[in-house]
């Protein structure tokens, strides 16, 4: 394991028993969390970025979601041969969570103060001043009069109030890694910017890793530092953030950034589209699966082998398909 | 004479509460909004989640009948007609909504859903409908083929294709776009906007753009109305409104769009507090309100009305917020 990371995911595939057979979410992914900084994650619907993050906590459903092989080292442990006994003692203590969408996130029929006392007492059964930890945390989280917010529930909070609890939540135990799930994209675009702002700040007092996974570039540039892209299955590119910006070398990343509608762009000008539709994970190629949508003709071989992965700046990699890079 | 002008409409809904469910409270979705669409303009309307964008944009193609104030759309007040006279309007205003999965019919093919437009202004054959869909899903970008698929076989920007081609099927003259690419991935939102701008070209359409990003928004539009808890706040060319914004809530939301440039970060001064309830909304300026704002006591009792500033740009001038 690298020095410097707090997690190392290697050649990760997981897969989900379907009808129509096995479907691979995660096709061999490999990439380490950097300690103490924000790791983003940046993709698609289907591109397997949440698939990622599941597999990480063990969250996938049960029985179809499966882990076919690969290894995810937190701390040096392998949390996918962890027993499930142990791993629940890693979840919500040392790897955290939140989720997309807070109001299905929090259980709608308990008070907010009885589910942040849960989220310590499961870990510490003894603890006497659950209450008064949940209040401190509310208030880190920026939620006004905490003490009477402990007594109502997940419908009386507006959005952004239900998301910070659910931050609140997560950061109780104070752990080393936490993982948001599209945390804003349910939110308002003032909201966003707030519950970002906040995340990022808790960060660097806490110290935390984060591995925050968005479908929004504009997200990655205000938050990260090293930025992962995935696209079905598989990261096409990885860097620093200000390199991936500066410097992106895949197709489909540059395809990402051209069709941003900005701000200082011309009024009605037609924008840069990326062709085709998102892919479906059945049948996918073996070799570079953004042929179809890149516009430029691949050899039959670039479709059957898998491009390798290769490094081609200090901390900058790409899947190395010559088409797609040129 | 503009094609659409509505004046000092209001849309309020009533709260009901209590043992025999009266109003006890009214929801003034929208209160008191004027604005002008011109033939072949895009006017964009932005705002957060529960400002009354949506109702504004269905109270406008008379899905909803206003509470009061005036709609005029092609020199005809629509405000108060009833069903039957509204029917003949109805094929020159359409709507393209949000989540197209949810505005299309599961049980019925795609032809089907783009045949029953013709069906219910009663025009054609069967077999000139066939041709009709079959003309629609080619302008989309889909096939003819497509018109025997149902709903579920799309992709997310397929079905708004579906949807946009039901909304062109009777050649309008205005859509309401209620949110149209929030719900899709990023790489095939630009196709949609790519396919609306085509679409307006070539036939002439004006468009009621509603979107909560004012970054999608300033793409499409020629004017933009920025809205807040019922009002517009601020009104101007899209490219005045970006460069020169106003009002004290334009400019918030134009800082809380994420630029994706990591070297322009951390040039943002952040809105705080949540959009306050259009019920028992706040007295005066509503966004002096929530900033808390020292001067916000000025506005209360003041008449908040928009005022023109400089030719085309007008903005709601209350003590607080424009400075």
């Amino acid at each position: 394991m690298k020095p410097d990371a707090i997690l190392e995911v290697q050649d990760l595939r997981t897969a989900f028993d379907t009808d129509t057979g096995r479907v691979t979410a995660v096709d061999g992914v490999s990439f380490e969390v950097p300690r103490g900084k924000v790791l983003g994650i940046v993709g698609e619907s289907g591109c397997g970025k949440s698939v990622t993050a599941f597999s990480i906590t063990r969250l996938l459903p049960q029985p179809h979601g499966k882990i076919l092989g690969g290894s995810i080292l937190f701390e040096g442990r392998d949390l996918v041969t962890l027993p499930p006994e142990e791993m629940r003692k890693v979840r919500g203590k040392e790897i955290s969570m939140i989720f997309q969408e807070p109001m299905t996130a929090l259980n709608p029929v308990q008070t907010i103060g009885k589910q942040l006392g849960e989220a310590i007492l499961l870990h510490d059964p003894q603890n006497r001043d659950a209450v008064a930890r949940s209040v401190e945390m509310l208030k880190r989280v920026r939620i006004p009069s905490p003490e009477v917010r402990l007594g109502e529930y997940a419908h009386q909070l507006s959005g952004g109030m239900r998301q910070r609890v659910m931050i609140a939540m997560a950061l109780i135990n104070s752990p080393k890694l936490l993982i948001a799930d599209e945390p804003t994209t349910a939110l308002d675009v003032t909201v966003q910017a707030q519950i970002l702002e906040l995340i990022a700040e808790l960060q660097r007092e806490l110290g935390m890793s984060v591995i925050l996974i968005t479908h929004d570039l504009g997200v990655i540039a205000e938050t990260c530092d090293e930025v992962v892209v995935m696209y079905a299955g598989r990261i096409v590119e990885r860097a620093p953030v200000h390199e991936l910006f500066a410097n992106p070398r895949h197709a489909y990343t540059r395809g990402l950034l051209e069709s941003i509608p900005r701000l200082d762009a011309p009024p009605k000008a037609r924008l840069k589209a990326i062709f085709g539709n998102v892919p479906s994970l059945e049948n996918l190629p073996a070799g570079c699966r953004f042929a179809d949508r890149s516009g430029k003709a691949h050899a039959p071989e670039l479709l059957n082998t898998r491009p390798p992965f290769v490094e081609i700046s200090p901390g900058h990699s790409i899947e190395n398909c010559p088409v797609c890079t040129a | 004479m503009s094609l659409l002008k509505v004046d000092d409409l209001k849309m309020y809904f009533p709260v009901r509460g209590g043992v025999l469910m009266r109003a006890v409270a009214q929801c003034k979705a929208v209160d008191g909004v004027s604005l002008t669409i011109e033939k072949g303009e895009t006017l964009g309307l932005v705002g957060e989640s529960g400002c009354g964008k949506t109702t504004l944009g269905k109270a406008i193609v008379r899905l909803l009948e206003p509470t009061a104030g005036a709609i005029q759309f092609d020199g005809a007040d629509i405000s108060h007609k009833g069903r039957h006279a509204l029917r003949p309007m109805r094929r020159h205003m359409q709507m393209v909504f949000q989540d197209p999965a949810e505005s299309l019919n599961p049980r019925h093919t795609v032809g089907q859903i783009l045949a029953e437009p013709f069906i219910i202004q009663k025009m054609g054959t069967r077999m000139e409908r066939r041709e009709w869909v079959a003309d629609l899903l080619q302008k989309v970008g889909l096939s003819a083929a497509h018109a025997d698929r149902y709903p579920f076989e799309f992709s997310g920007g397929q079905r708004q294709r579906i949807g946009i081609a039901r909304a062109i099927a009777l050649k309008p003259k205005l859509i309401v776009c209620d949110e149209p690419v929030s719900a899709l991935d990023v790489s095939v939102q630009s196709q949609v906007l790519n396919l609306l701008l085509d679409l307006q070209r070539d036939m002439g359409l004006s468009y009621l753009f509603i979107a909560h990003g004012l970054n999608v928004v300033k793409h499409m539009s020629d004017r933009v109305a920025v809205m807040y808890l019922g009002k517009i706040v601020e009104l101007a060319p899209a490219e005045e409104l970006y460069k020169n914004p106003r009002h004290a809530y334009t400019k918030a939301l134009l800082d809380a769009i994420p630029v994706p440039d990591p070297a322009k970060r951390g040039h943002r001064r952040l809105l705080s507090g949540d959009v306050p309830s259009p019920i028992n909304p706040p007295e005066g300026c509503a966004f002096g309100f929530r900033m808390q704002h020292p001067r916000w006591k000025d506005s209360v009792g003041m008449d908040l009305k928009l005022e023109q500033l400089t030719p085309g740009h007008w903005v709601q001038k209350c003590p607080c917020c424009v400075g």
